[in-house]
């Protein structure tokens, strides 16, 4: 789209909105524009492509001349293969049986916090993150984030041995160097000694660091990552006098306020809370306990999107908004601030429901706020009764907690001759205003330990290559203590180690990293039985942190926060997909879409239309954004819900570490214009240029037909006639032959229902589906032509806000560019019992399975895309090119040419799937690998008299979007068995069918997005 | 001045330009004919392996069983074949300085394993489990031949996807059960065949109908009507054996 985006008037977009009545929904402003360029995108089934008629006829007969003899070659690849070999172990693993997965537990860390996973491993090579049902914290589900992080496992630009000022040299002499300088400082108890690491959960590393603390008093250990948590504990720490964590239960939560807080998606604790805040939409059950949410914030989150009600505020406003908050409630705050205009209402309607339902309600403050703010919501919580019930408190898990600005301040004024940077990477992430590069050049020996020879190491005296979480022994804890124990599933693949590793043998006693572990938490009081099942279930038990019996004190004077000059807030977040840019050589993660501007491949200068239209800018022009530590220069992004006079930046893009194979080139480096607060002050200017933005929100355009669909849950409770017509089932007659005479079949049917009302647009399906079935990273030239390959994509519509009809009575619905209710659906392929793919095809490559399943047969494909022409829901993905061994060098615009040996990243796929090739279309398959395997598993089970039927039981498949899905919004099963959970879903009254008047009898079907509005904040 | 052609002539051109003309359609035919056969599917040709392991030594001659070596056939998709330390359960005891078992004595002291040729493989794109079909009873020589026979063992079938589809379409022509053991599960069917076939030194026990399974003719097994009978008792849902998705994914 990006590319051809045209000029357009926002002030008629607004017009236009505005003359919509009843319900609407769109997906971007191109589209209410209707500009030229967008008619032209969705009129074309593949955009962006060279037209058979820019050919001239001598040309085009040529070429099919040549591609004629070329298919015939193609057969010939090779009449006589030599013959395979087949190489059996020496002596066997007993619990190795070729061909059969097996399965780890073990820990995923991020900002210092574990949640625990399942790793999948297939002869020995970990293959997929799947998270741990039997943790307790996290649950069984998984981030993004967690799912990717394996890809980075097999990055062909993953440093492979240690390096002296950028020549390849070894552990050895490393060594050998290191302790001759520690034990020269030691000497003056480690002056001019300094370590820094990023934030450290982890009890033995904590351990470590205690220990080398005692041993050397005047060494200098700071720890400091560009999102890190202080805030969150100087919040605490104001309230309750020490830092403490701060976990929400919100399973019995009656009413959610968010501030500024994507708690759902973002942050530790967020598989936890989407998954209780999904039990307390409760709509599986009884309906009427259905919770609230309401969210207030400044730049829009996936949160915010499916929140009841969502106010749009600026970073001020949010904090006054909270004093005016607290003062309502009853909170003594100093300095009760005023709220004006809509948000007095939309407050005053917020708080007499949080009070209303004292005891179930709960204020959830973002990590990114003041620590003033954040201390007041501890206090308007107490006054709600959720302290101890909705809210507990519990001891830190963190190194520093608190203290990490404070230590990276104390270590930048130190002296120091002997630097070591065990993680992290603060030449590129730590903020300008600090420059830490001087400071690194002025420290005599320098070592940087990290996965890649990026910024730091390239200005460090050494470079040391770091293992890879899932090479490596360690442990951590999560949010509420629960500890894990990091178990390697397989040896490092290069000369590498972790973290632990190199403080052990830079500062101790070296040893194995396996049998260290172990005694150290022998020492603790783990049996070498209990070590056992610890790893095991990956949860050491009885680790849990007791939550702390503590009362908020009187809430301190709110001090003015000094953001420096400039007329516009600017909002620092870390990415939605490559984080703080430690993921921005991870394929998967840049290729993601991000939740609600769709962006791939960059980072965007977030603006909201109002601004825009004061700019006179679109989306893809190029933005100078200033504040007092620089400036720096972006793609702009119209991003209706963004506070009016707040911008958003998202940092970790703008990576420059020299010819690495996905980073360089993608986005902007925000850091270069940041202080370290998640807010400044600054200004923007409209600069000269475009920049095409690989944004994926008008792929796969459903025509704005009735796509989305969401009721108020008053309708629910109290249906009125005929308005049930949407969980009605029509059997018309078609043009397509009756799937129930065509395929008489008495077995098992398989069905999904996605949950439109718990969806979070978290994206965790989407990486899920990408490990589990080898879909290819594509690069962002091809998703600018809308080639992504994903097979379940999340669509995002912008919405008006109110239902239209309620009760039977029509209600006006408000259309609003500035503040739409968003809403977010994930699309995969239906499994149509009448496909229309199907009679397209001219060699049969897609079929019906008499289970039910479209069938897509590679093999057969000649890649005629008929299929995809024809399909209704756009879900087929062809692969225009060989995706798979296509150089990574053709990942960008601005390719280069590499000579690095790329085989290694084939070791992610997975064996039960085939890899894809040129010319063929794919699509999701319901995850046939795993309906196979548990079909041959219930076969073989029945032969042998185990089970009465040969079929697999309800809940024995779990297609992989179910499992890593937070808030259990994806069912898959049998919808021939009438008990199963899938039937009884899909017999709600809110099931639905996509594009149900095309009767083609979808097995995907939908149910409804409930709302529970406040009538006190959108009167009828 | 005579005709420098006569009349015969033109037959001759006729007939070269129609033999031009066919020759693209003989050569597609000759390279298919030739593809199809035992030099390219290496059907019936014994390949070489780093050991001379003769199966009919060791289960006929001997009496071990299939799942002694192949200890995954009746639960996982690959039957698996046997480490090094499998066969010096053995040959750390018997045959210890034969000069054949070099390779493996090698193998166990260096910790190498053994790099034997693969004789039946099916392509990538086809997701073949051995579970499966021992435990509907479908017997080792149905796609392996008489594998108990063979000295040196080579492949017996193409392995093509029609030869895969004459089962699939009609398994009742494939079935077998020991009229005399029917309580037999089809799985302790599959191996019982073996120990009657192994035990019986005259082989006059075996039914005609059995001695072509074992000896690996590929021919029906059973009556088709004795066969749907079992089909049906064994659960076998014939319908869903052609779905593409079955094998392919």
């Amino acid at each position: 789209m990006n590319n051809t985006r045209g000029q357009f008037d926002l002030a008629a977009v607004r017009e236009k909105l505005a003359g919509k009545s009843g319900r609407a929904y769109w997906r971007s402003l191109e589209e209410v524009a209707e500009t030229p360029e967008f008619q032209a995108w969705v009129d074309d089934e593949f955009p962006n492509r060279n037209s058979l008629m820019q050919v001239d006829r001598r040309s085009l007969l040529k070429y099919m001349g040549a591609s004629m003899m070329l298919a015939g070659l193609a057969g010939c690849r090779s009449l006589r293969l030599p013959p395979a070999k087949l190489v059996p172990y020496v002596n066997r693993p007993e619990e190795m049986v070729s061909g059969e997965k097996l399965y780890f537990a073990t820990g995923y860390t991020l900002q210092g916090i574990t949640d625990g996973i399942i790793v999948e491993s297939n002869y020995g090579r970990p293959t997929k993150i799947e998270g741990n049902p039997k943790h307790p914290f996290s649950g069984g589900s998984s981030t993004s984030l967690m799912q990717a992080s394996i890809l980075d496992l097999y990055d062909p630009d993953r440093s492979k041995t240690p390096a002296k000022d950028n020549v390849p040299n070894d552990w050895v002499a490393f060594l050998g160097e290191a302790r001759a300088w520690v034990a020269d400082a030691a000497k003056k108890g480690g002056q001019g000694l300094a370590v820094l690491v990023p934030t450290v959960g982890s009890p033995s590393v904590m351990a470590e660091l205690e220990t080398i603390k005692r041993k050397y008093p005047n060494m200098v250990i700071a720890s400091w990552e560009p999102a890190h948590r202080d805030r969150v504990y100087k919040g605490a720490a104001q309230s309750f006098g020490k830092p403490l964590e701060t976990v929400y239960n919100l399973a019995q939560a009656k009413v959610v306020l968010s501030i500024a807080s994507d708690f759902m998606s973002a942050g530790p604790g967020s598989l936890k809370y989407a998954r209780e805040w999904a039990q307390s939409r409760n709509v599986d059950g009884d309906p009427a306990g259905m919770s609230r949410l309401y969210s207030v914030e400044s730049t829009p989150t996936t949160t915010g999107a499916i929140a009841d009600h969502r106010l749009a505020l600026g970073a001020m406003g949010v904090r006054g908004f909270i004093q005016a908050l607290a003062a309502r409630i009853g909170v003594p705050a100093a300095n009760a601030s005023q709220v004006a205009g809509d948000a007095a209402v939309w407050l005053e309607a917020v708080a007499q429901d949080l009070e209303a339902n004292n005891g179930a309600s709960v204020v959830i403050p973002g990590e990114d706020l003041d620590a003033d703010s954040i201390s007041l919501c501890h206090s308007i919580n107490q006054t709600l009764g959720a302290n101890g019930k909705l809210v507990n408190h519990h001891s830190p898990v963190t190194w520093m907690a608190g203290g990490q600005e404070e230590s990276l301040e104390r270590l930048l004024a130190s002296d120091i001759s002997t630097l070591f940077i065990l993680g992290g990477n603060p030449v590129f992430n730590a903020p300008a205003s600090r420059k830490f590069g001087e400071f690194l050049k002025k420290a005599k020996h320098s070592v940087h330990l990290s996965p890649y020879l990026d910024e730091t190491s390239r200005s460090s005296q050494w470079h040391l290559p770091e293992s890879h979480a899932l090479e490596s022994w360690g442990d951590g804890q999560a949010l509420d203590g629960t500890t894990t124990i990091i178990q390697p599933l397989i040896d490092p693949l290069y000369d590498t180690k972790s973290m632990l590793e190199t403080l052990r043998e830079v500062f101790g006693d070296g040893g194995d990293p396996g049998d260290n572990l172990k005694a150290s938490w022998a020492k603790n009081g783990l049996s070498d039985k209990a070590w056992r099942s610890a790893l095991n279930d990956g949860v050491v038990p009885n680790s849990k942190n007791p939550a702390a019996a503590v009362v908020a004190g009187m809430p301190g004077a709110q001090s003015p926060q000094d953001l420096g000059d400039g007329e516009l807030e600017i909002l620092f977040r870390a990415d939605p997909t490559i984080f703080d840019g430690r993921f921005a050589n991870n394929g998967w993660l840049q290729e993601l879409p991000k939740p609600l501007t769709t962006m791939t491949w960059d980072n965007t200068v977030q603006v909201s239309p109002k601004l825009a239209e004061k700019l006179g800018i679109v989306s893809g022009d190029l933005v100078k954004v200033t504040t007092h530590v620089g400036d720096v220069t972006g793609g702009a992004w119209v991003l209706p819900g963004q506070a009016e006079n707040t911008i958003t930046i998202h940092y970790g893009y703008g990576q420059d570490w020299g010819d690495s194979l996905i980073a360089a080139g993608t986005g902007f480096n925000a850091y270069k214009i940041w202080n370290g607060s998640p807010v400044m002050m600054g200004s923007i200017a409209k600069s000269d240029g475009k920049i095409a933005l690989a944004s994926t929100q008008m792929h796969h355009y459903l025509e704005g037909r009735d796509i989305v669909r969401e009721m108020e849950l008053d309708a629910l409770l109290h249906p009125h006639e005929g308005e049930h017509a949407e969980g009605e089932h029509h059997r018309d007659i078609s043009m397509y032959p009756d799937p129930d005479k065509e395929f008489p079949y008495d077995g098992p049917k398989w069905g999904m229902t996605i949950d439109l009302n718990v969806c979070i647009g978290c994206h965790a399906c989407v990486t899920a589906c990408q490990a589990e079935n080898n879909i290819a990273v594509v690069g962002k030239d091809q998703v600018l032509k809308g080639r992504e390959m994903h097979w379940i994509r999340v669509d995002r519509y912008y919405g008006t806000k109110g239902i239209g009809e309620v009760s039977g009575k029509v209600k006006p619905t408000r259309a609003d560019l500035d503040n739409p209710t968003t809403h977010l659906m994930p699309v995969t392929c239906m499994h149509c019992e009448a496909a229309p793919c199907e009679p397209v095809c001219p060699v049969a490559a897609t079929v019906h399975s008499k289970e039910g399943l479209n069938q897509m047969v590679y093999n057969r494909c000649v890649g005629t895309r008929y299929c995809s022409n024809n399909c209704p829901y756009k879900v087929r993905r062809f692969n225009f090119l060989n995706y798979n061994d296509r150089k990574f060098s053709d990942f960008k615009i601005d390719g280069h040419n590499s000579s690095r040996d790329l085989r290694v990243r084939l070791m992610v796929n997975n064996p039960e799937v085939t890899v894809r090739g040129r010319g063929v279309m794919e699509k999701c398959t319901y995850c046939v690998q795993r309906i196979n395997a548990a079909r041959i598993h219930a076969k073989n089970a029945a032969a042998k008299g185990q089970r009465e039927k040969p079929d697999p039981m309800d809940g024995e498949i779990v297609t992989a979007c179910q499992q890593a899905c937070p808030t259990g919004a994806i069912a898959f099963g049998n919808i021939a068995d009438e008990s199963s959970r899938i039937s009884r879903l899909k017999k709600m009254p809110r099931n639905y069918s996509l594009l149900e008047e095309l009767n083609t009898h979808n097995r995907t079907t939908y149910l409804t997005k409930l709302r529970n509005p406040n009538k006190e904040v959108e009167p009828a | 001045m005579p005709q420098l052609f006569n009349a015969a002539t033109n037959s001759y051109a006729r007939g070269s330009l129609m033999a031009f003309a066919s020759l693209p359609v003989l050569a597609i035919l000759v390279g298919m004919t030739l593809s199809r056969h035992s030099p390219n599917t290496r059907q019936n040709i014994p390949l070489e392996q780093p050991v001379p392991f003769s199966h009919k030594h060791h289960t006929i001659e001997l009496g071990i069983d299939c799942r002694y070596c192949h200890t995954s056939v009746e639960t996982a998709a690959d039957a698996g074949m046997p480490s090094t330390e499998t066969c010096m359960s053995c040959h750390q005891h018997i045959w210890t300085n034969s000069p054949l078992l070099d390779p493996v004595r090698q193998s166990y002291a260096e910790n190498k394993p053994i790099v034997w040729t693969q004789l039946n493989k099916v392509p990538e794109f086809v997701y073949f489990n051995h579970s499966v079909h021992i435990n509907k009873g479908v017997s080792c020589n149905q796609c392996h031949g008489a594998i108990q026979d063979m000295q040196i063992a080579y492949k017996s079938r193409t392995l093509f996807m029609s030869w895969c589809l004459e089962c699939h379409r009609e398994p009742e022509k494939y079935m077998y059960a020991d009229p005399a053991n029917k309580e037999l599960s089809p799985r302790e069917q599959v191996f019982n065949l073996y120990v009657k076939y192994q035990k019986d030194a005259s082989r006059h026990s075996l039914s005609g109908m059995e001695m072509n399974l074992i000896k690996g003719a590929e021919q029906h097994a059973l009556s088709t009507k004795e066969g749907r009978e079992l089909v049906k008792a064994r659960g076998i849902k014939k319908e869903q054996l052609t779905d593409c998705w079955i094998c392919h994914r």
